[in-house]
């Protein structure tokens, strides 16, 4: 068992190095065992973004009130599966806001209220029968700052597993998720240090390990290279750019070269919580439909 | 102001007339007030101190040869290292911990003889080990052995619930194995056993420390030999000497190991060692030299003797001690669960609107005020709600414990609350988005990281408690008792009670010598749990914890 994943582990550092578009033969040899049967049968991967996926998370009219504060204005969004979408704009514009809804992490926040559909497989997420915790195993988040747990490397790894009770062969799966986020060949022979002892990018890798490690359908991402430095953010969208194989991506970020570099699709969100243009990151960013996003874009505000 | 600073510097050649010196006149006149202000605060603490610790060492009798001898075997070496230890800062540590250790290690074997032997009896411990301390450990170690054993938790608990029900039916039953074995032979392989066994973990797990078998096997070892020097030595039964092996022994031992093990932490021993090798060598010197030291009332007779109205030279702290080890345990068990629950609710579960919101802030508001409400009020509801409407009776151990145990209640809460509230936010959000429930980020991510802070608030509320007389003296804890409580509907005397009856005795021996010992006595509790509670937020603060 160790010893394939070894090899499995050489072939995507290899891997890493290339660039997707230029690599036909990938077709994700660690598979994970699915949970999720909206992601059958799409392992081939396609630069193009056009129409070869499923949609996984739909919003329609999408409406956020903190109190009285409109944070999110009307917003309508199709994300596909197995595709990176970035999600940029202006500081307070809502993009981490609408990260929040599909994990429903809003929740927590007392004064938060959601009006409108948000559709994850199909399903409202805001419906009564959805437990939010449950929803949570099926969707990730990665935040701003790494935020391990004061535990060893190992449990890190293991809490999403143990929460959900489902331990078997949990070794091989720890293994599996560091292998993933591109950990292991740095901690594997220190599972039991404690995991601050971690830089923070390989903190940062952590946490994406952790959040793999339950193998869940989409994985939030919400500014996870702010806090790191350069050679950090480069490791993290390498990672990033492989996680799209198996995983939908939904990443916010403040860096509008992240988000050409490693996204397939890009939504801008301009002030007042308004969603202004989503396309593929090519257009929106050579050809944008409205006047208002090319001048974000350029650098003539925000 | 500005020419002055001009003829100082010939080399600037012009000073604008705005870069002058601003009067700091009212700022430095403040500095000054507050630093007089907190130096009569110490000063006047430390008069305080050195007249009782002068009284009951009776520091008064001895001669001058040995004063000179004191200083220079004792104080000066100490000083020394005081001096030293300001600019490093390890070695300061170093002696906190060493303090801590012998100090808590000295109180709590002393806790554990008068919870195990005195007050539950050996039959009783050993039921309860036999069905619910002993399982649950071993539940606990196969979790933490096997990480994929996920039902640990859950297993714990139901021994925690069902265990002492069987461990009452066992009491009586097991009168075969307890004549059979013996008492000491029991608190040696429930007691001093896994405190070998766990120490010898520890050495195991640093890596500076070599086998930890040898370090069982030696703690092991001392506990059977060791009794041959404990029959020799009256008034230390064996069962006692097992218990001070697992309380005072072991830890100490693994603390000195693990500091000389460390070469920075060298500096740390000096002073302590110092300090024990001059008054060893004090001890041995002043027969022979002639010195007559002090004849101090603070003894090994003091704290082992029953007390006493009317002979100074026999009287002690027995009865009392055993008093308030056994309300302070108690209190510290109730305010343990009701505190750390209470502030639980109060931050983890309790909105911030609505109407549930409005009740928890209503409640928050209150606890604050009620930490402000005077012992003496407390008291009073002690005897009232306690001793006569539910009738735990005047002065018996479970109404001390309660209304200690009401009276310390806000501030355990509210100390909780602040170590639960310091936890970041960070940690509950990654704890959710992984899908934990509230329960689980409770578990796995709130109490471990506040507890460190919980543990030091609590031991400090605990240092208060055990020092309240105001409520024992409503609730009519009584002012003398020659006998050590056996039950929680005993009455009981406690060492403040005790102490405040020796201040009303005529005879000058007991108003000096012997009041002055009692309160020593409290002071060295009272320091001992603080220092205990400022070594675990040292440790925390580093991230050790």
């Amino acid at each position: 068992m160790a010893k394939e994943n070894t090899e499995v582990d050489a072939e995507r550092e290899t891997r890493t190095e290339r660039t997707r578009a230029g690599d036909p033969t990938d077709t994700a040899p660690d598979q994970l065992i699915s949970t999720d049967p909206g992601r059958e049968g799409v392992a081939e991967q396609d630069d193009e973004p056009s129409g070869a996926t499923e949609t996984v998370i739909e919003a329609h009219g999408l409406d956020v009130y903190y109190g009285e504060t409109r944070a999110l204005d009307d917003v309508t969004i199709e994300i596909p599966s197995n595709r990176v979408t970035a999600m940029i704009g202006p500081s307070g514009c809502g993009k981490s806001t609408f990260l929040r809804c599909i994990n429903r992490m809003n929740d927590l926040i007392d004064v938060a209220r959601v009006e409108g559909d948000l559709l994850f497989d199909g399903v409202d997420v805001y419906a009564d029968d959805v437990d939010p915790v449950a929803l949570r195993r099926h969707v990730g988040m990665v935040f701003q700052h790494p935020n391990p747990f004061p535990k060893s490397i190992y449990d890190n790894v293991a809490y999403g597993l143990r929460v959900q009770g489902d331990t078997d062969d949990l070794d091989g799966r720890v293994e599996q998720a560091l292998r993933r986020a591109a950990l292991w060949e740095e901690v594997s022979d220190r599972l039991d240090d404690s995991a601050l002892d971690l830089s923070g990018g390989q903190q940062q890798r952590l946490c994406i390990a952790r959040a793999i490690a339950v193998d869940p359908a989409v994985i939030l991402m919400d500014e996870p290279a702010s806090a790191l430095d350069p050679i950090a953010t480069s490791k993290i969208e390498d990672l990033i750019d492989e996680l799209a194989e198996s995983y939908t991506v939904v990443i916010v970020t403040h860096n509008m070269q992240q988000a050409a570099r490693i996204s397939d699709r890009t939504a801008v969100f301009l002030t007042g919580g308004e969603l202004v243009e989503v396309g593929p990151t090519r257009e929106i960013f050579e050809d944008p439909e409205e006047d208002r996003v090319e001048d974000y874009i350029t650098g003539k505000f925000g | 102001m500005t020419t002055d600073t001009n003829t100082d510097t010939d080399t600037v050649e012009s000073v604008d007339p705005g870069l002058g010196r601003v009067s700091r006149l009212r700022g430095a006149v403040f500095r000054y007030v507050t630093f007089v202000a907190s130096l009569v605060g110490v000063a006047s603490l430390g008069v305080l101190l050195a007249y009782v610790f002068w009284d009951a060492l009776g520091m008064d009798s001895a001669q001058p040869g040995w004063y000179a001898g004191f200083f220079l075997l004792v104080v000066a070496p100490f000083v020394g290292f005081v001096l030293r230890a300001r600019t490093d800062a390890v070695a300061g540590e170093v002696a906190l911990e060493l303090f801590a250790t012998v100090a808590g290690g000295i109180q709590g074997g002393f806790a554990l003889v008068v919870v195990l032997d005195v007050i539950a009896g050996v039959d009783v411990w050993l039921s309860y080990f036999l069905t619910t301390i002993g399982p649950a450990v071993a539940v606990y170690l196969y979790g933490r052995l096997n990480r994929a054993a996920s039902w640990t938790g859950l297993g714990i608990l139901a021994t925690g619930l069902l265990g002492p029900v069987a461990g009452t039916l066992l009491i009586g039953r097991i009168d075969v194995v307890v004549s059979g074995v013996g008492a000491p032979g029991i608190y040696l392989l429930t007691v001093t056993l896994p405190a070998a066994l766990g120490v010898g973990l520890l050495v195991d797990r640093n890596e500076d420390l070599g086998d930890g078998r040898w370090a069982t096997l030696a703690l092991f070892a001392l506990g059977v030999a060791g009794v041959l020097a404990a029959d020799a030595v009256p008034g230390v039964s064996r069962s006692v000497w097992q218990l001070f092996v697992a309380s005072f022994a072991a830890p100490t031992g693994y603390v000195v190991a693990r500091n000389l093990a460390d070469q920075e932490r060298w500096s740390g021993l000096a002073g302590p060692g110092a300090l024990v090798v001059g008054a060893g060598v004090l001890l041995l010197v002043d027969g022979p030299l002639g010195l007559v030291g002090p004849s101090p009332w603070f003894d090994w007779q003091f704290l082992t003797s029953p007390p006493s109205l009317t002979d100074p030279s026999t009287a002690g702290v027995y009865a009392p001690i055993v008093g308030s080890v056994f309300v302070i345990v108690l209190v510290a068990v109730f305010t343990l669960f009701l505190g750390v629950g209470a502030a639980l609710y109060l931050e983890e579960y309790a909105g911030s609107s609505g109407l549930r919101g409005a009740v928890a802030r209503l409640v928050r508001i209150n606890i604050s005020n009620l930490a402000g409400v005077p012992s003496v009020v407390y008291g009073l509801l002690g005897l009232a709600v306690f001793a006569r409407l539910i009738g735990t009776g005047i002065g018996t151990v479970l109404t001390a414990a309660l209304t200690l145990s009401l009276l310390i209640l806000p501030i355990v809460i509210i100390s909780a609350r602040e170590a639960i509230a310091a936890v970041p936010d960070s940690q509950r959000r990654a704890s959710y988005g992984m899908g934990a429930t509230r329960w689980q980020t409770v578990r796995n991510v709130v109490l471990p990281r506040s507890l460190p802070g919980i543990m030091t608030g609590t031991i400090l509320a605990l240092g208060r408690a055990i020092g309240e007389t105001a409520p024992l003296l409503m609730i009519g804890v009584p002012a003398f008792r020659r006998d050590e409580p056996t039950g929680l509907f005993t009455r009981t005397g406690a060492l403040p009670r005790q102490v405040f009856t020796w201040a009303d005795n005529p005879n000058p021996e007991f108003q000096y010598g012997v009041l002055a010992a009692g309160v020593v006595t409290l002071l060295v509790v009272l320091l001992t749990m603080n220092s205990i509670a400022i070594l675990i937020r040292n440790k925390y603060e580093r991230g050790d914890v």
